[in-house]
């Protein structure tokens, strides 16, 4: 389609990168206010006890601190997504090592750091919950004890330490085994994982004398930390101004409220602005990371490769509060399905509570954990059935006009097409192409999240354009992918916008940096704003030009008619003397995906909103002596419906995938009796340049109905793969099937927490 | 702790600081001078984020103490641009920035500074790499959004462009 576009599908560079690479642009981290004071937080350092005593007065005492907070000085709320259960600092029992007990404010780092040193807590133990067996052992101690009476989202289902059990459920299981001439199965495990991102999580609060607070932060969704804030500073959220100045990646770790509430109590406690920023310790042990999981898959399966039924349970270590657990569990199921054609279902995910840190959202909740299950059990069934991987998903995958697991309705879907040419970019007739080398592939479907967004457009008197949107840049490029659909539709160039975002009071609301959604949303708010400037630059300049609207174009920054043309920036002049500036609000708000709503039970997310489909593949070596993985080739096909800027849907690819084998060969966040031993990035292995592989990608178009020129979410989905693709490459390779993640060379080696095979 | 007055040699700039002796390079470039393209986040030589050069080696500021760095030639990465001749017009980027920004190899950006600095002090003394020499020379700058390639992909093109004489670095 670039052929006919001017701006759109072009490899243009991002609007913000100049200041990036020459250190101008301003980061949460960055920020700084005259006279501000620096907060830290005080943790607990047990995972299940009693707080029986609290005491902070020689922290108080200590020369240059402002401000000492705990639980008694805050006001009494419990907030979070989908559960409200979690307090601002423990007021009476500590759930897991790192939560807040309480926070200090002093005039430098090293004298908040006394401070902390200074606090004392005493604490009598209580029987901690330290994984999931534990947590759902019948009789096990409850991690909330009165957690019916929280408040949550009505329809989770939860039931003492699981705060949601969503399920779906389609046909009959119990007759699909019945068809079934073989049944597998099998168990995996996954590991907690931390997002990574390279900026701390940092925020600067500022009250004014009229009771306002201004929060610069780094947060990914400043209008959700904004209701947040509302409810645990107890004012309105009118009073509450969320500003990010620029985000050193998010990758979901930074949706929730981090460090933003300290920074605003210790702030207004003080009466000076406070920073907060955390340390790569406190990220490892009390951020939002991925969940832990534990896999049950139970797959029918006819003698000619034929799915007759799955069961699958997925849970969810999600730590000492809910979090986005109620939430990543209920898109599990979607995951688990996998994109088949699979006539009976019943799957069901568990969010459980322990005490460990709190989980979050991390790119594609849920996706690597359940795909690793689902795309490791195809390869299985297909080595078992004598049926080659490659035709066993051919048979079975979804096609245009099939139902997904809750009966939405599947349009524009590349599957075919992405599995096919990752196949064919690996080589894949040459599975195993000599000792100790094999390939794997894995598919699977995601979705992009829906939400409102809102902009501003105003043409600048000079003709340039200014795009005000309530959305995030947390480096994706998104917003420059925005920003060309707005230039394509308003006939300008790319280098003619300028860009204001994230600000609660400057901007108009938007759903936020999640789910895959930003170039979707927003551009298609920038088009609705764009149609708007249409319609009153057509009606300023037709008498001018002396032509029938309807015979003007927007063309190379003018309105041009039959007969003559008129500038952009002529018009916008003229409309700031006569007519309030030309601008325009514009607004999108997804569809809603329609769907079978007696399949689900407990679900919080029943459809997949304009889904996407990838394959990956992959060709790798592995050293039999010391369980070394080489990665020769990494291949993405993923149908990206159009890509707005090719580069960087590639970017995303790539960072995904390099993500995506740090989970699936290195990292995991090591816990030992409630207490992580590896809170620093050296222990906590991510990969460097010279662990990620060069990766090959395939941008396959099936033009979605609702994204801007046809586009789909592309920022999760290159998540989602590598773990079972690895895994299958590897067993291809070595015949060692790894059903635990992170794989490790001690395992492909020692065989631990192998054995499915 | 008693502080101790230092002149400090940055960008070309003479600055003077009054410092803790335990104060680090980082600590001094961002709070004190207000440098802030270094970048801060482990503080403990591991990512890589806060990399600038002394005496034209990339260091790790987080661990580099600000008495130490008197006498020596500070870059950061607010230096590097207008190509260190200060004759440039204004926007003018190293070759590296340049390559950077055409390669789409900055996403979020926060380790963009240290990387190319990195990048930076291995070609003045390596100006004809390889790939596998730039992802040797990288190894110690984390990026959690790109994935590397694109960056590797920008180094060798600047590389490129540098020993091609075309602007002088």
């Amino acid at each position: 389609m670039s052929g006919a576009t001017r701006v759109v599908g072009h490899s243009l560079p991002r609007l913000d990168a100049p200041g990036k690479v020459t250190g101008s642009a301003v980061y949460a981290a960055d920020f700084a206010l005259p006279g501000m004071l620096y907060g830290k937080v005080f943790r607990s350092r047990e995972p299940h006890a009693r707080l029986v005593r609290l005491d902070t007065s020689r922290a108080a005492a200590i020369a240059g601190v402002r401000a000492v907070i705990a639980a008694a000085d805050v006001p009494d709320v419990r907030y979070g997504a989908a559960v409200k259960d979690e307090p601002v600092f423990a007021p009476d029992i500590v759930r897991y090592v790192g939560q807040p007990v309480a926070a200090v404010a002093a005039v430098t780092l090293e004298a908040a750091e006394a401070a902390l040193a200074a606090i004392e807590a005493v604490y009598e133990p209580l029987a901690p919950v330290l994984d999931l067996a534990a947590a759902l052992a019948p009789g096990a101690p409850l991690v909330h004890e009165g957690w019916q009476a929280y408040t949550a989202i009505p329809i989770l289902q939860r039931d003492g330490n699981v705060c949601n059990r969503a399920r779906i459920v389609v046909g009959d299981v119990e007759r699909g085994w019945a068809e079934a001439d073989r049944v597998f199965e099998h168990r995996f495990t996954t590991a907690m994982v931390h997002q990574g991102y390279t900026e701390p999580r940092a925020a600067v609060a500022a009250w004014d004398s009229s009771g306002q607070v201004t929060v610069w932060s780094n947060t990914q969704l400043p209008f959700d930390v904004q209701a947040t804030l509302a409810d645990i500073l107890a004012i309105a959220p009118s009073k509450i101004r969320v500003i990010v100045p620029g985000v050193g990646g998010g990758f979901g770790g930074k949706l929730r409220v981090g460090v933003e509430h300290f920074a605003a109590l210790l702030a207004r406690k003080a009466g000076r602005p406070v920073k907060v920023m955390t340390t790569s310790e406190e990220e490892l042990t009390a951020a939002y990371p991925r969940q832990g999981t534990v896999i049950e898959l139970k797959t029918g399966v006819t003698r000619d490769g034929r799915l007759t039924a799955r069961q699958g349970r997925i849970y969810f270590d999600t730590g000492a509060f809910a979090g986005s657990g109620p939430g990543v569990a209920s898109v599990a199921t979607l995951v688990l399905a996998g994109p088949y054609r699979t006539p009976n279902l019943h799957l069901e995910g568990y969010a459980v509570y322990t005490n460990k840190t709190n989980c979050g959202s991390y790119r594609a909740p849920s996706g690597p954990q359940a795909n690793f299950a689902v795309e490791s059990q195809m390869d299985i069934i297909a080595d078992a059935l004598g049926i080659d991987p490659l035709e066993l998903r051919l048979r079975n995958i979804v096609r245009e006009g099939d139902e997904g697991p809750t009966g939405q309705v599947l349009s524009a879907v590349g599957l075919e097409e992405c599995l096919r040419r990752a196949a064919e970019a690996i080589g894949w007739r040459d599975r195993r192409p000599g000792p100790g080398r094999g390939k794997g592939l894995a598919i699977g479907w995601w979705t992009t999240t829906g939400g409102s967004s809102g902009v501003y457009v105003k043409i600048n008197p000079d003709g340039t354009v200014a795009l005000n949107t309530g959305a995030v840049e947390i480096g994706t490029a998104a917003l420059t992918g925005a920003a060309q659909v707005l230039a394509e539709a308003l006939g300008v160039d790319l280098t003619d916008i300028t860009v204001v975002s994230g600000d609660t009071f400057a901007t108009p609301f938007d759903f936020g940096a999640q789910g895959s959604r930003t170039a979707f949303a927003v551009g298609n708010a920038c088009r609705a704003a764009a149609a708007e400037l249409q319609r009153k630059l057509f009606a300023q300049a037709a008498a001018q030009l002396g032509a029938a609207e309807e015979t003007l174009e927007l063309r190379d920054k003018h309105v041009v008619g039959p007969n003559g043309r008129i500038s952009l920036a002529e018009l916008a002049r003229q409309s700031q003397l006569a007519g309030g500036g030309m601008i325009a609000h514009g607004t999108f708000i997804a569809p809603g995906t329609a769907y079978d709503t007696k399949r689900v039970e407990g679900h919080v997310y029943p459809a997949f909103h304009s889904p996407s489909f990838h394959a990956h593949a992959v060709d790798l070596s592995v050293d039999g002596e010391t369980g070394e993985v080489t990665i020769h080739k990494y291949v993405v096909a993923q149908d990206v419906g159009f890509a707005l800027n090719p580069t960087y849907v590639e970017g995303q690819i790539e960072g995904g995938v390099a993500q995506g084998l740090g989970q699936t060969l290195s990292e995991e966040i090591v816990y030992r009796d409630g207490r992580v031993l590896n809170a620093n990035l050296t222990d906590y292995k991510m990969p460097t340049t010279l662990d990620v592989p060069r990766v090959e990608s395939i941008l396959v178009e099936h033009p979605g109905r609702v994204g801007p020129f046809g586009a789909k979410g592309v920022g999760e989905p290159p998540n989602v793969e590598p773990p079972a693709a690895v895994a299958n490459a590897i067993a291809a390779a070595v015949g060692t099937r790894i059903t635990s993640l992170p794989i490790t060379a001690e395992k492909i080696v020692l065989g631990q927490n192998g054995g499915a095979r | 702790m008693a502080k101790i007055p230092i002149t400090l040699q940055i960008n070309g700039e003479r600055h003077e600081a009054l410092v803790e002796p335990d104060r680090t390079l980082l600590d001094v470039l961002r709070t004190e001078l207000g440098l802030t393209g270094t970048k801060t986040n482990c503080l403990d030589a591991e990512c890589g984020v806060c990399t600038v050069l002394v005496d034209g080696l990339a260091v790790n500021s987080c661990l580099y103490l600000a008495v130490v760095a008197q006498g020596r030639a500070i870059t950061t990465i607010e230096g590097l641009a207008p190509a260190g001749s200060g004759r440039a017009p204004a926007g003018t980027l190293h070759p590296l920035q340049q390559a950077f920004v055409e390669h789409g190899a900055v996403q979020c950006g926060y380790c963009i500074p240290g990387m190319i600095l990195s990048a930076k002090a291995y070609l003045d003394d390596h100006p004809r790499p390889s790939e596998a020499q730039i992802r040797e020379a990288l190894a110690g700058n984390l990026c959690r959004c790109t994935g590397y390639q694109k960056i590797v992909d920008a180094v060798l093109a600047a590389a490129q462009r540098m020993a091609g004489g075309a602007v002088a670095s």
